[in-house]
């Protein structure tokens, strides 16, 4: 018993099973002498990671497949400590600088700066230069990207970067401007029903067509989501034949029902539930953003048409000041009031304008 | 609290001249002979207590040649003299030190918190009615916000109960300036060993030393200092315990700790640990150990270190860097059975008044000059919030004045009460004296101009609330497409609140945020306070405590979203959950980061891969799968247990999380830190659980 998702992740560009352009592209480009700093983007579990490990696999053969992790201890200027696992191998090293919340800058800095200065001493090693994979790097706060942006001209002899984010729209123009950018879609249905096929035929069953398309269709695109919903089906009936009922994640459930909650009843007192409720979803390590992102879809579905902007435009709103925020919790609730507020005066035939 | 002992000192005999000099006695005891004369003939440092017009010199020779010998005649000595009526020099000493409580209907605690420690005081020596309780009673911890009388109530029971208080003081305190530049020849002695060394060496021999002069001298010669407090080290001149008898029961004396070792630096903090540990496990029962802990007042804005961010995930605080009872004796000592709190509250106000009458009737008894009026008195009282020694100065410096400006004001006390007000006002007034409850009500219940007085009230608080609305102008009218923004004028003062408010603008905001609810009616309302609490997190940032804003605008807003009048529906103001809900995200949270690791390591598949799972990933998509396995129950692969934490989330049926509605304010079952990493909460813990003082259903028998 293992993790689908890990042992069958394709290992060399050639086992990709989709976006075979993309792959033909990172492939030529690794061939070259003049390899750019990378941009991949794309939403989750579309399959930006595998590539940049295909990649890297390509640039520096199986070397880059001997890993080992190192805690390293940074000093913030407040002389804090922070430690930040890091993924590396004699090739290429690997950060998520998000662990260090705010401090990312600090982080970012030191490392590259360390890597920078080194050169590359394996004289077999097929490039001259490492390559840094920052994950999640759209996350990374405005000091560290401007940080980042002044290495990456200054290093580029040394050192190459890869960047993997969810959506460039977080990142700042100049760090854009010196990427090359690899947009990794999510795959289509039939692709990922190819993968799960490619998977059942490996652990030697038989996947009905019917359960694969209904995974792939539940999944949204998430090849990640897709192979774990299988595993677990796959766990709990073995044959996985008749009708399957595909589980959603317990939090996506759980923002449903705030949603309802939110729906059904606009009074002080259903505040204060919806506090409580929100309180477990983050008590359980759900991001604020995809709490206040699902819950506002969800709302979104089963208020009235004109109100729908109303919802999302708040939404965003709030979300922004999230980031920008400490407590959370403050712009979550603040959001659900509003919406509140607003669901009430629609019921009551307000006319919203005067409130605006 | 550091008084004299007042007459009932009952050993007579001698010159009261040297009162001033023990301390400088006890130094010498300890120190080579040149050393002692030196210190002996300089002034010595006292503080306030004025030692000034004493003919110290021809004293000094003799403290040095017998130092052991004279310092409990001293002692008794000293009771004499400040037991005499105030006629002599000792007059100048202040009034707290002058009529310092010496018998326990004096106290001006409550009388069960006296009982209270005199039973744990008995049960320390005699060992409770089965004899057995001893073995537990070694560390006694009096908490209290200052000018309660914790050290008072201690010193009390010592004469009463005839033991003797063996103190340690950290010897740097004797350097205050005017030592400063003679003390050179201290530093090659002091030198030699670290403070912290002296102090194990103190408990040590303060635990295991017997009620012999010779040892009890050396153990208080053990802290070379000058404070005035040390005049109370050795209580033994009380008839009741006769000082060179070796035959009474080595356990009649008690190590009082107040003066502490720097507890703020971690490693010392450690061997304090370790010390009061090892004091607690040793087999053979040595003496107990009385720890005495004011309260440090909390002032809010600079209790943040500029860079504590909670940020969403890793929250990460700064150390602890007040003293409470936590940081103090370690998380599994304060819990341990060796150890009993007694949280001393603010003094109430019947019972101050009271004492501070009878203090008034003994000092005018043998002084001439007019007792202040009562509404004066009064005034002190309230304004003291519970401090009797901030009182007692107050009520000092109020005769002062009056005295001084002759007694033409004395006759017309009326009109003095006014001014009188102001110039108390002005002296006595101290920074932190909202109280957290006080703060909350006066925001959340949003008191406007013209509110009718809630029906509790007594007519007298109405008449005060009318006459504040007196002062109270109307704002200028606004525009009709403003109007909805129209309020009355609020009975807030938000100067005042922000400057007094014992928290900060950050924890405002969480409380404000927790009870809202409860008074809006409506969801509009809600919005209003909701948007305040945002905006200003999200203007603040990342640094709570920057913006000096921050306070007001959150009141502001809160108060002007807020329902006027608020409808009284027996609201009961919560602590926040918030930091409960983020030891549980930070618990989780390292569920996550095991399950991360865990992948990582190969544990669900065949290689080492790390890196391939962030940890939004896992905590987002991994749950149903983590779940799929427990529910398997597949036994080889050893998933991490805290996996739990984060992967399943039912809906509970209930609706309402139970830690939300359910907390009452005084809520023992506390959230609070265990890592000491809440560091604010932990001391707003303590304040709040005085805060019911003035409401105290015992304080009101009192009143008569």
């Amino acid at each position: 018993m293992s993790l689908w998702v890990d042992k069958f992740r394709p290992k060399t560009l050639d086992d990709l099973h989709y976006h075979q352009s993309l792959s033909i592209r990172l492939k030529s480009l690794a061939a070259s002498a003049d390899f750019p700093h990378m941009l991949f983007y794309g939403p989750s579990g579309a399959g930006k990671k595998t590539r940049i490990s295909c990649t890297l696999r390509q640039l520096f053969g199986s070397g880059v497949e001997k890993l080992k992790i190192d805690q390293r201890v940074f000093i913030s200027p407040s002389k804090r400590k922070l430690e930040i696992n890091i993924v590396q191998s004699n090739f290429h090293i690997e950060i998520t600088p998000s662990e260090a919340g705010n401090y990312d800058r600090v982080v970012i800095q030191d490392l590259l700066k360390e890597i920078a200065q080194t050169q590359q001493v394996d004289l077999n090693a097929k490039h001259r230069f490492k390559v840094v994979v920052i994950n999640e790097a759209d996350s990374l706060s405005r000091d560290a990207q401007a940080a980042l942006r002044r290495t990456m001209e200054k290093y580029m002899s040394n050192m190459r970067i890869i960047l993997c984010a969810n959506s460039t729209s977080r990142l700042i123009a100049p760090i854009k401007s010196r990427c090359l950018l690899m947009r990794v879609a999510a795959p289509n249905p039939e692709e990922m029903q190819t993968v799960l096929e490619h998977v059942a035929k490996k652990l030697k069953f038989d996947l009905p067509e019917e359960a694969s398309q209904q995974i792939a269709e539940d999944s949204g695109g998430n090849m990640r989501k897709a192979l774990l919903v299988f595993e677990a089906l796959k766990m709990q009936s073995p044959d996985l034949s008749g009708s399957l009922t595909i589980a959603k994640p317990d939090w996506e459930i759980y923002c449903h029902k705030v949603a309802d909650l939110i729906v059904q009843e606009q009074s002080p007192a259903r505040v204060l539930e919806v506090r409580a409720k929100l309180y477990e979803l983050l008590a359980h390590c759900i991001p604020p953003t995809i709490i206040l992102k699902t819950i506002a879809e969800r709302v979104v579905e089963r208020v009235d048409e004109a109100m729908k902007a109303d919802v999302m435009h708040w939404a965003a709103f709030y979300e922004t000041r999230m980031r920008l925020g400490n407590k959370k919790i403050y712009h979550l609730e603040a959001w659900v009031v509003k919406v509140m507020s607003l669901y009430k005066h629609f019921m009551y035939n307000f006319d919203m304008a005067d409130f605006e | 609290m550091h008084t004299i002992k007042s007459s009932s000192g009952s050993t007579s005999k001698a010159s009261r001249n040297k009162t001033k000099l023990k301390t400088v006695k006890l130094d010498a005891s300890s120190e080579p002979p040149n050393k002692k004369l030196r210190t002996s003939a300089k002034p010595p440092v006292f503080d306030l207590i004025g030692s000034v017009p004493q003919p110290r010199p021809q004293e000094s020779p003799v403290s040095s040649q017998q130092p052991s010998l004279l310092q409990p005649q001293i002692q008794r000595k000293d009771v004499k003299g400040k037991g005499k009526p105030p006629v002599d020099r000792d007059d100048d000493r202040l009034w707290v030190d002058k009529h310092e409580p010496t018998i326990e209907a004096d106290l001006a605690v409550h009388k069960r918190k006296v009982e209270d420690v005199r039973r744990w005081l008995s049960e320390a020596f005699e060992g409770g009615p089965a004899g057995k309780l001893r073995k537990y009673r070694r560390i006694l911890v009096l908490t209290g916000p200052a000018g309660t009388a914790k050290t008072t109530t201690l010193r009390v029971l010592a004469r009463e109960m005839g033991f003797e208080i063996v103190e340690w003081r950290n010897s740097m305190s004797e350097r205050g300036p005017s030592t400063l530049i003679d003390d050179f020849g201290d530093d090659s002695w002091m030198g030699t060993e670290a403070l912290f060394d002296k102090f194990q060496a103190f408990l040590t021999r303060a635990s295991s030393c017997y009620n012999i002069f010779a040892t009890s001298s050396a153990i208080v010669s053990m802290q070379p200092q000058s404070h005035s407090q040390s005049k109370f080290l050795s209580q033994s001149s009380t008839p009741s315990l006769p000082s060179t008898s070796s035959s009474r029961p080595s356990n009649r004396h008690l190590i009082l700790l107040e003066d502490l070792p720097n507890i703020l630096h971690l490693p010392t903090q450690a061997r304090f640990h370790d010390a009061l540990q090892s004091l607690c496990s040793s087999s053979e029962s040595g003496p107990p150990v009385v720890i005495i802990i004011s309260d440090s007042g909390l002032r809010g804005e600079n209790a943040y270190n500029d860079d504590a961010w909670d940020g969403a995930g890793g929250a990460r605080w700064s150390k602890k860097e007040t003293i409470d009872i936590r940081s103090l004796l370690g998380a599994d000592l304060s819990t341990s059975p060796y150890v009993t709190r007694i949280a001393f509250n603010p003094i109430a106000p019947t019972l101050m008044n009271k004492a501070l009458q009878a203090m008034l009737t003994k000092h005018f008894a043998s002084t001439s000059g007019k007792p202040p009026a009562k509404d004066v008195v009064e005034m002190i009282v309230e304004s003291s919030n519970g401090d009797i020694r901030s009182a007692v100065m107050a009520l000092e410096f109020a005769c002062v004045v009056t005295l001084t400006k002759g007694g033409g004001k004395g006759k017309t006390r009326r009109n003095v009460a006014g001014s009188a007000r102001a110039v108390l006002e002005a002296v006595t007034r101290r920074e932190q004296s909202l109280v957290l409850f006080h703060l909350m009500g006066k925001i959340l219940y949003n008191k406007r101009k013209g509110d009718p007085p809630a029906t509790h009230l007594s007519a007298r608080d109405a008449a005060k609330e009318r006459e504040l609305d007196e002062t109270l102008l109307d704002p200028s009218p606004l525009p009709n497409w403003l109007s909805e923004h129209d309020r009355k004028t609020s009975r807030v003062c938000l100067e005042t609140i922000a400057s007094d408010s014992p928290i900060d603008s950050s924890l405002l905001g969480l409380y404000i945020h927790e009870n809202y609810t409860m008074f809006c009616t409506d969801v509009d309302q809600c919005d209003g306070v909701c948007e305040g609490l945002s905006w200003v997190d999200c203007v603040g940032g990342n640094l709570p405590s920057t913006t000096p804003h921050a306070f007001p605008t959150l009141a502001l807003s809160t108060l002007h979203a807020l329902p006027t009048p608020v409808p009284r529906k027996g609201q009961k103001v919560c602590k926040p959950s918030w930091f409960d809900v983020r030891n549980k995200e930070q618990d989780a949270l390292e569920g996550v980061g095991d399950v991360v690791t865990w992948l990582g390591q190969g544990g669900a598949s065949d290689e080492r891969a790390p890196g391939r799972w962030t940890h939004a990933n896992v905590a987002l998509e991994l749950g149903g799968w983590l779940r799929a396995v427990d529910r398997t129950g597949i036994a080889q692969l050893q998933l991490p247990r805290t996996h739990r934490l984060f992967s399943s989330l039912p809906w509970c049926a209930g609706g309402v999380g139970g830690n939300v509605l359910g907390e009452d304010e005084n809520g023992e079952a506390d959230e609070v830190d265990g890592e000491g990493d809440i560091r604010v909460l932990g001391a707003l813990r303590d304040q709040k659980e005085g805060k019911g003082w003035w409401l105290e259903s015992d304080d009101i028998e009192e009143a008569e």
